[in-house]
C-alpha cells in the first residue's frame, strides 16, 4: 500500500520536474550553439575550486559562503542516503539494514548538523538581515525552501530516536520523502535550479574572462539583435542564476547609481526566454541606455559563483545595436577618429612621430632589439602619459634593454571591440597583426593594460600569438634579476589602483606592488583591489561617455573617493585611461591628492639610488 | 573672364564669397583675366553693393523670384544661362554646403570639368593647376582641368582669407542680367530651414577664446579671466572641473565631454592640458598657455607658453591690450 502510494507520488513529482526541465532544455537546444569544451584542464580545475571547494561562494562573503558550503557539502553527502531510502520506498531493494549503510547514516549526522546550521543562518540573513544584493523583496519561495531543507535535516535526525515501524516513525519517513519530492518539483522554476545546473555551468564557463568569439562576416553575423540570437551558454546562464547579487554589488555602474544591474540583465533574459519572446529586440529587453553603461570591467562575470558570463550578452547586444546604426553619438565620433586617423582621439599622426623623435626611439628591428615597445593611443598622443613612457624608456636604457617601436601603429581595436563595433575592430586588428608579423618581435612590452589584453588574448582568435607584457611585470622581473635596488629616500605612503585589465583580466596584482615595495613604499590598500578592483569608468568606450553621465553618477568619482579614503596622499596608477579618469575626478573634487605613474615612480627611485 | 558665384541667404552675404574673390584675384594675377561676380537670388541689391567694394570688373545680379528660396534646379537653370551669356574661362565657388548641392549638377549640365575643395592655385607650365587634398588630406594633388571652358573650381573654406581680397579704389559697376527661370520646372519644394536646437553659447564659432582651468583656484578669480576676454573680444570657456564646480555654466565646457572649438586664438589659463580637454581644442589656430607648472602637458601643444602665475600675467596682458 505504502509502496504503491510512493510510486504514484514519485512518478507525479518526477514528471513535474522533468516537464519543467525539458522546457528549458528545449530553449537551450533552439539557441545558437556557443558551448565549448576547450581547455578541459582549466575547466576541471575551476570545477574543483569553485564547485567542490566553493571558492567564489566563500571568497567575497566568508560567513554566508561557509554556511552555503555546509549546505552544499551536506547535499552531496546525502545523495546516496536519499537514493537508498527511495529504492526501499519503491520496493526495489532494501539496503538500509546493511552495516555500511548504518555506518554511513551515522557519519551523516555531522553533515546534517552543518546543513541545519547553514540553512537557518541563510534563512535569517535572507529574511531578516536582507543584504541589498538579494533584492528588495523577501522571496517567499526561498523561505519555504529553507524551511524544507531544515525539515529534511530534522526528520533525518529524528529517525535515530524513533522506532521505524511506529506510527511516528512512518510519519517521519513520509514527511522526509514528500518534502524531497515537493522540493524537486519546485526546483526548475526557481533559482534553486542552480543546484542542478551550476556545476554544469561552471564547467562550461569560458576559462577566459570576457571571452567573445569574433563575428564571422562571411556568415553575415551581426551580433545579438533579438532574444533568439542569444547563444546556448547564455540561455543556460539565465536558468542557472541563483540571484545572489554578487554581480550587482560589484558592478561599478550600479555602484555609481546608474541603471545597469548585471543581475537584472540575466533575470530579464530568463523572463524573455520563458515568455517565448524570441523576436523581441534585446535593446528593448534590457534597454539600450543600460547596455551602454557597461565598462566591461568584468567584475560581474568574475565574481559569479555559478559560472554565468555577462559580457557575451552585454557586448553581443552592443554589436547588434552598432550593426543597426544605434550607437550613441559619442561613439560615432570615436569611430570616425578610428577610421580616419586610427586612434581614438582623432589626432594627427605627426604627433606620434614627434614624440618618437623627441624620445629618440629606434624603429624596431628584430635582429637588433630584445623587445618591441607598443606605445598605444595614449602613448602616442597623450602628453601626460608620454611622461610615463619616457620613464619606462629611461629604466630600459639604464638596464641595457634594447628596444624599438613600430614605425606606425594603429589603435589595437579594444574600444571598437568592446563597444560592439566588430567590423572596425577586425580591420584594426588585422592591419596591426600584419605589421606585427612583419616586425616579428619575440616579446612586446606596453604600459597599456588594454593593449596587453587585446593583443595578447584577443588577437589569438586570428591565429596570431605573441608574448606581450605590461611594463610593471617586465620591469619588476628586470629589477628582481638585478637584485638589490633597496629603498631610496623616505618612506612613501601610497595607494595603488589596480586597472581592471591588468588586475582582473590579467591577474597581475603582485608585480606592481612588488615594484612599489622594492623602493620602500607603504601601500594603503583601497576597498576593492587586486583581482576585484572598482573600475575607473573608462572601459568599454565609456572614456568618451562623460557627457552622457548623469550628475552624481560618474564611476570615476566613486573610485576616486575610495582611493582618497585610504588616507594615502598619493595614488599610483598603471594604466593611461585610469589615470585620465581619476585625475579628472580629482580635479573636479578639487582634492590635493597626488598622482604618480608607476613607471615614473620607479624611474625616480632608480635615479636617486644611483 | 573669371566668374565668381556669390552665396547669400535672405540678403546676407556668406563670408566665404570674399575668400573666393581672393582666390579669383590670385588666379587673375596669373591669367590676366577680368573678374565678374554673379549674385543669384531675389533682393540681392544689398549684397551686390557690398561686393562692389572688391577690386573686380563688375558685379552681375541675377534677380528672379524663382531663385528665392534656394533650389538646385532654380540655380542650375539661372546660372547656366548666365554662364552662356558671360562665357567665362573659370567659374569659382566657395566650397559651401550649397555649392556642394548644385555645382556638380551645373557642371554636369554643361558637361564641363569641376575641381572641388581646392586649397591653392598655382601655375603649371602654361596651365593653371588647382591643388586639392586627397585620401583624407594625406596627399595633395595638382589638378589641371581638361576639356573646353569654363572649368568649375570650388575653394575650401579658409583656403584664402576674406581680408586678403583686394578692395577697389571705387565701387565696381553693378548690372542686372535678366534670366528666365521656369518656376514650374523646379522640382524641389524647400521647407522652412530646420534650426537645430542651439546651445545658448556656441563656442564653435568663436574666433577668440579665453579658457579657464583649475589653476584659477576660486570662483571669484573667474572675473580676471572675464576681464581679459572682454579686452580681447573673446568668449570665455573652461575645462571640466570649473564647470563641474558650477563656476561657469556647462555649455562653456571645452573638451571631449563638452564643446569642440576651433578659434584663431585659444588662451589657456591654468589648464593642465589633460587629453580629454585637448581633443576639444585641437583645431585652434594659435594656442597660448599660461600655467605655473612647466611640466603641464598643455605646453606640448601650445604655440606660446608662459610659465608663471596667471594672476600676475593676466592683468599685464589686459593692460597691454587696452593700450
Amino acid at each position: 500500500m505504502e509502496t504503491v502510494a510512493f510510486w504514484i507520488l514519485v512518478i507525479a513529482f518526477a514528471g513535474a520536474f522533468a516537464a519543467q526541465v525539458a522546457r528549458r532544455v528545449q530553449l537551450m537546444a533552439a539557441a545558437p550553439a556557443t558551448i565549448s569544451l576547450d581547455h578541459p584542464g582549466a575547466r576541471a580545475s575551476r570545477f574543483l575550486i569553485d564547485v567542490v571547494l566553493q571558492r567564489r561562494t566563500i571568497r567575497e562573503r566568508p560567513l554566508a559562503g561557509i554556511m552555503h558550503a555546509l549546505v552544499f557539502w551536506g547535499f552531496v553527502a546525502f545523495g546516496l542516503y536519499t537514493t537508498t531510502e527511495f529504492l526501499r520506498g519503491l520496493g526495489i531493494v532494501d539496503l538500509t539494514h546493511t552495516g555500511w549503510f548504518q555506518a554511513y547514516r551515522l557519519a551523516l549526522t555531522p553533515f546534517a548538523a552543518g546543513v541545519l546550521a547553514g540553512i537557518l543562518f541563510l534563512l535569517v540573513r535572507r529574511a531578516v538581515l536582507r543584504p541589498v544584493g538579494l533584492g528588495t523583496k523577501v522571496s517567499l519561495e526561498s523561505v519555504v525552501i529553507a524551511l524544507f531543507i531544515a525539515t529534511l535535516m530534522i526528520t533525518f535526525l529524528l529517525a535515530f530516536r524513533l522506532d521505524e515501524a511506529s506510527t511516528a516513525g512512518r510519519v517521519n519517513w513520509w514527511v522526509h520523502a514528500v518534502v524531497i519530492l515537493v522540493f524537486m518539483a519546485l526546483i526548475p522554476a526557481s533559482k534553486h535550479l542552480h543546484l542542478v545546473l551550476s556545476p554544469i555551468t561552471v564547467f562550461l564557463k569560458s576559462p577566459e574572462l570576457g571571452n567573445l568569439p569574433n563575428l564571422d562576416f562571411d556568415k553575415e553575423q551581426v551580433g545579438l539583435e533579438t532574444v533568439k540570437d542569444l547563444g546556448s551558454k547564455s540561455v543556460l546562464d539565465a536558468f542557472t542564476c541563483v540571484e545572489c547579487g554578487r554581480c550587482q554589488v560589484n558592478c561599478p555602474a550600479w555602484g555609481a547609481g546608474k541603471e545597469l544591474n548585471p543581475k537584472a540583465i540575466i533575470l530579464q533574459t530568463q523572463e524573455a526566454l520563458l515568455a517565448g519572446e524570441r523576436e523581441r529586440k534585446l535593446g528593448e529587453v534590457y534597454s539600450e541606455k543600460v547596455l551602454w553603461q557597461c565598462t566591461t570591467c568584468g567584475a560581474c562575470e568574475n565574481q559569479c559563483p555559478v559560472g554565468i558570463e555577462h559580457l557575451p550578452i552585454l557586448i553581443g547586444s552592443r554589436r547588434g545595436l552598432v550593426s543597426n546604426g544605434d550607437a550613441p553619438d559619442y561613439l560615432g565620433a570615436m569611430y570616425n577618429n578610428l577610421e580616419r586617423r586610427s586612434n581614438i582621439w582623432g589626432l594627427g599622426y605627426d604627433q606620434r612621430t614627434k614624440f618618437v623623435q623627441s624620445a629618440a626611439l629606434e624603429t624596431f628591428d628584430a635582429s637588433k632589439h630584445d623587445v618591441l615597445v607598443w606605445l598605444g593611443c595614449a602613448g602616442s598622443f597623450d602628453a601626460d602619459f608620454q611622461k610615463s613612457l619616457r620613464s619606462l624608456f629611461s629604466i630600459l636604457r639604464a638596464k641595457h634593454v634594447r628596444f624599438g617601436v613600430l614605425a606606425k601603429e594603429r589603435c589595437n581595436g579594444d574600444p571598437a571591440k568592446r563597444t560592439g563595433n566588430e567590423y572596425m575592430y577586425q580591420e584594426l586588428a588585422n592591419a596591426n597583426i600584419d605589421d606585427l608579423k612583419a616586425a616579428a618581435p619575440k616579446k612586446i612590452l606596453t604600459s597599456c593594460p588594454h593593449c596587453v589584453k587585446t593583443i595578447g588574448d584577443d588577437y589569438r582568435k586570428f591565429g596570431y600569438q605573441v608574448e606581450i607584457e605590461h611594463s610593471s611585470v617586465f620591469v619588476e622581473a628586470l629589477l628582481r634579476q638585478d637584485g638589490g635596488n633597496g629603498a631610496a629616500g623616505g618612506r612613501d605612503v601610497v595607494t595603488y589602483h589596480d586597472p581592471c585589465y591588468l588586475g582582473r583580466y590579467g591577474g597581475k596584482v603582485d608585480e606592481p606592488r612588488a615594484l612599489l615595495e622594492r623602493f620602500g613604499a607603504e601601500i594603503k590598500e583601497p576597498q576593492r583591489n587586486r583581482d576585484n578592483p572598482y573600475c575607473c569608468g573608462a572601459g568599454g568606450g565609456l572614456l568618451f561617455a562623460d557627457k552622457e553621465e548623469e550628475p552624481g553618477s560618474r564611476i570615476s568619482d566613486v573610485r576616486f573617493k575610495q582611493l582618497q579614503a585610504t588616507g594615502a596622499g598619493t595614488v599610483v596608477t598603471a594604466c593611461p585611461f585610469c589615470s585620465i579618469m581619476l585625475k579628472g575626478a580629482q580635479a573636479s573634487a578639487g582634492a590635493d591628492t597626488q598622482f604618480v605613474d608607476l613607471m615614473t615612480f620607479v624611474d625616480g627611485k632608480l635615479a636617486k639610488s644611483t | 573672364m573669371i566668374l565668381v558665384i556669390a552665396e547669400q541667404r535672405d540678403g546676407r552675404l556668406n563670408r566665404a564669397t570674399w575668400e573666393t574673390i581672393a582666390g579669383a584675384q590670385q588666379l587673375a594675377g596669373q591669367t590676366g583675366a577680368p573678374i565678374a561676380v554673379v549674385v543669384p537670388g531675389a533682393n540681392s541689391g544689398g549684397v551686390a553693393k557690398e561686393l562692389a567694394a572688391a577690386q573686380v570688373k563688375e558685379i552681375v545680379t541675377l534677380e528672379h523670384a524663382a531663385l528665392e528660396p534656394y533650389t538646385p534646379d532654380g540655380y542650375t537653370a539661372a546660372l547656366k544661362e548666365a554662364i552662356g551669356a558671360l562665357s567665362p574661362a573659370h567659374v569659382l565657388l566657395p566650397h559651401t554646403y550649397q555649392t556642394r548641392d548644385f555645382a556638380p549638377k551645373l557642371a554636369a549640365r554643361l558637361d564641363r570639368a569641376l575641381v572641388t575643395d581646392v586649397t591653392a592655385v598655382k601655375a603649371a607650365g602654361g596651365d593653371t593647376a588647382f591643388v586639392r587634398p586627397m585620401f583624407q588630406g594625406k596627399l595633395t594633388a595638382d589638378v589641371v582641368p581638361q576639356g573646353p571652358a569654363p572649368h568649375f573650381v570650388t575653394f575650401q573654406i579658409g583656403a584664402y582669407r576674406a581680408d586678403q581680397a583686394v578692395r577697389g579704389q571705387s565701387p565696381a559697376p553693378v548690372r542686372a542680367l535678366a534670366v528666365t527661370v521656369d518656376a514650374a520646372a523646379i522640382r524641389e519644394k524647400p521647407e522652412a530651414p530646420f534650426q537645430q536646437a542651439r546651445q545658448a553659447v556656441d563656442l564653435s564659432q568663436a574666433e577668440r577664446i579665453v579658457s579657464v582651468g583649475r589653476g584659477i583656484k576660486e570662483q571669484a578669480n573667474i572675473a580676471v579671466a572675464q576681464q581679459l576676454a572682454e579686452a580681447l573680444g573673446a568668449e570665455i570657456a573652461a575645462s571640466r572641473p570649473i564647470c563641474d564646480a558650477g563656476w561657469l555654466p556647462m555649455e562653456r565646457q571645452v573638451g571631449s565631454s563638452g564643446q569642440t572649438v576651433a578659434p584663431k586664438l585659444y588662451l589657456a589659463l591654468g589648464i593642465s592640458g589633460a587629453i580629454q580637454h585637448l581633443v576639444g581644442m585641437k583645431g585652434a589656430n594659435t594656442v597660448v598657455a599660461i600655467n605655473k607648472d612647466p611640466d603641464a602637458p598643455i605646453f606640448e601643444i601650445a604655440d606660446y607658453g608662459i610659465v608663471g602665475d596667471l594672476f600676475e600675467i593676466v592683468p599685464a596682458i589686459i593692460d597691454a591690450v587696452k593700450k
